[in-house]
């Protein structure tokens, strides 16, 4: 059977696997890349097969284990359904039951939302990965084996189902071939939002089965609650990393700053995805010369939790999301800060701003603030001398869904770059109606197997091809530095990625980072060439 | 989990190769690693790289931050990219013996 031909109900077909890729009908992508081909998909060894099904489209990412008899399978069939029960009941699922009623009972299979969604399109269309198709399959299950009579109706609508292994193993494995980017929803006539449901399957298996990808689950939240941060940095590690940064700023700038930590007397609290410690150091050295050049009184946290924004929780597991957001809320209480300030990272300041409007309460309920917001008012109200030649290089920027259609945060960071950046251009489109970058709701940090190259080439496939457009061919020559402008963790790791995936540097000389970085690259108080044109990233 | 022999070495390492049991690296352990890596000799520079990671792995935990390493070892990171070709994160940590690092990075 082709992958185009796919009907919901294929999903509960007993073969090795249903989908199958095929670089050639993927879409192609622009100048200089007319004539990429993209390798085939690298099947995984029959060891790593062994450990877990792969029975969708042979890509993992999250770990499905494969069960050895009926009863095993029985089993685990009987545990997902216990679990969709509970999703659909106001007392397990108080958070998300209602936009997850209404996005089952709502859709009129109209397809809207698949035109929308860049993995569908840039897959070459491959049924399984449709908006649509994965909510379809859990509506036909809610359908048939939730409601009184749904078996003796599912024949009559001919929207039948088999709830068996096949189709539980496979639904976990579509949930995260999603990456909650939430165009589709964006875009539904009638308000479905296909990425709340992909969310409410992760969310199942993750609080029913236990299954969730390692990445977010053992090595992100529970090492996050252990170590202090999803990174294992721990606060006598911090302290080494901050005094190397500071002995870092004094050489590459002049300037003497000292990292402020704890103070008690701070108005506001930054908090950066600690993952900036590690493999972006400039972009919390930026913050730091800015802050400082600014006079705000800030500070940052060494308590345990406190100096990692991340919450992967957010993306598969609402007990999770839960731990971590409260341990973050206490922090600051305990600071007796005025406003949190997030760093340059989305799903963090979704999960503290947006998603903590219902958990940061009463006394915890601290005003939260984008840095993009911050950064704004510094810039515009004229607190940093800025001489915008410096940034005189072809510059895009890239909206992190979660800060911008998650969020409405468009204008803040694009005032700033018209301020300081002269080759300034947008991406088509942009906004609220951004591509998302390919590695959202943690696929950034997925680096195991296989997954790696699926990401590179199908789900970030649009951006980088929206990257590429925004330069003329001109432009587009290695000979003409170039930058993308990234302000989130997760969205510069994706496009990291894809730049060593597709020789991005040295076919075109394209370079990413932060928001930060340009401020200060355009800072006259600085030494000249803060941003580093090299040729690793 | 996996077995990974070579010679006469014999380690547990996770699916991406690395280590399990990071307290049995050695030597030997590093060769055996480095053969996974396409990297058939440890020159004087292979073990600079690798000897400052496991330091500062066993003093923090983690592996360390990689303009850190490249200003204290002095090898810009296209050397340690030419050192191991897979790059820090994935070809020298793990010979150094270190865990896959976790979190946004």
């Amino acid at each position: 059977m082709s992958s185009h031909d796919l009907k919901p109900r294929d999903i509960s077909k007993k073969t090795d696997q249903l989908v199958h890729i095929d670089p050639a009908e993927l879409p192609k992508l622009p100048y200089p890349y007319d004539d990429w081909v993209d390798p085939v998909i690298e099947e995984l060894s029959e060891a790593k097969k062994k450990k877990r099904d792969v029975s969708l489209d042979g890509v993992t990412n999250v770990d499905v284990p494969v069960p050895e008899t009926d009863e095993e399978k029985e089993a685990l069939v009987a545990k997902f359904l216990d679990g969709l029960r509970k999703l659909l009941s106001k007392e397990n699922n108080w958070t998300f039951l209602q936009p997850l009623m209404l996005s089952l009972d709502n859709c009129v299979k109209c397809n809207t939302c698949s035109n929308a969604c860049p993995i569908y399109n840039e897959s070459g269309r491959i049924e399984a990965y449709r908006p649509l198709f994965r909510s379809d399959v859990l509506r036909r299950i809610v359908n048939k084996y939730l409601k009184p009579g749904g078996k003796l109706t599912a024949k009559f609508t001919g929207a039948d189902i088999d709830l068996n292994w096949e189709t539980v193993a496979r639904l976990a494995q579509m949930s995260y071939r999603c990456t909650l980017c939430r165009r589709c929803a964006q875009t539904c006539p009638m308000g479905v939002d296909n990425g709340l449901l992909s969310r409410e399957i992760r969310k199942l298996f993750s609080q029913e089965l236990g299954i969730a990808p390692q990445e977010l689950h053992a090595d992100g939240t529970i090492k996050q609650l252990e170590t202090g941060s999803s990174t294992g940095i721990t606060p006598f590690a911090l302290a080494d990393l901050m005094e190397f940064m500071e002995e870092d700023i004094t050489e590459r700038t002049g300037l003497n700053i000292k990292m402020p930590f704890d103070k008690s007397d701070a108005d506001i609290l930054l908090i950066h995805n600690a993952g900036e410690f590690l493999s972006w150091p400039e972009n919390i050295q930026a913050f730091a010369i800015i802050f400082e050049a600014a006079g705000l009184k800030w500070t940052m946290s060494s308590d345990l939790v406190g100096y990692d924004s991340v919450n992967y929780g957010l993306f598969y597991d609402d007990a999770q999301y839960v731990k971590v957001t409260l341990k973050h809320a206490d922090i600051a209480k305990k600071l007796g800060v005025k406003k949190v300030v997030l760093g340059e990272c989305g799903h963090a300041s979704k999960s503290m701003m947006a998603i903590g409007d219902r958990t940061w309460l009463s006394e915890s309920n601290i005003p939260r603030e984008s840095a993009m917001v911050t950064l704004k008012d510094i810039v515009l109200n004229g607190k940093l001398k800025i001489d915008p030649e410096r940034n005189n290089f072809p510059c895009t920027l890239h909206d992190p869904c979660n800060l911008t259609r998650a969020m409405g945060i468009i204008q803040p960071q694009r005032e700033v770059l018209r301020k300081i950046a002269p080759q300034f251009r947008e991406m088509t489109p942009h906004g609220v109606e951004n591509y998302c970058c390919g590695g959202g709701s943690g696929f950034a940090i997925m680096q195991s197997h296989n997954f790696p190259q699926w990401r590179n080439m199908i789900s970030g496939r649009r951006k980088f091809a929206q990257i590429l457009n925004a330069f003329t061919r001109e432009e587009i020559d290695p000979g003409v530095n170039k930058y993308v402008c990234a302000p989130c963790s997760n969205c510069k790791g994706q496009i990291r990625d894809m730049i060593n995936y597709y020789d991005a540097w040295e076919k075109c000389h394209l370079q990413y980072g932060g928001l930060v970085e340009m401020v200060v690259n355009g800072m006259t108080d600085v030494p000249e060439g803060f941003i580093e044109w090299d040729d690793f990233h | 989990m996996a077995t990974f022999e070579w010679e006469d070495v014999k380690i547990e390492v996770d699916e991406d190769g690395f280590m399990e049991e990071p307290d049995q690296w050695n030597e030997r352990v590093a060769l055996a690693l480095a053969s996974t890596e396409g990297v058939d000799e440890l020159t004087e520079e292979h073990w600079k790289l690798i000897n400052y990671l496991r330091d500062y792995y066993q003093k923090y935990g983690i592996a360390p931050m990689i303009r850190k390493l490249c200003k204290e070892t002095g090898f810009p990171l296209k050397k340690v990219y030419e050192l191991f070709p897979s790059g820090p994160a994935k070809g020298a940590c793990k010979v150094a013996g270190l865990a896959k690092p976790t979190g946004c990075v």
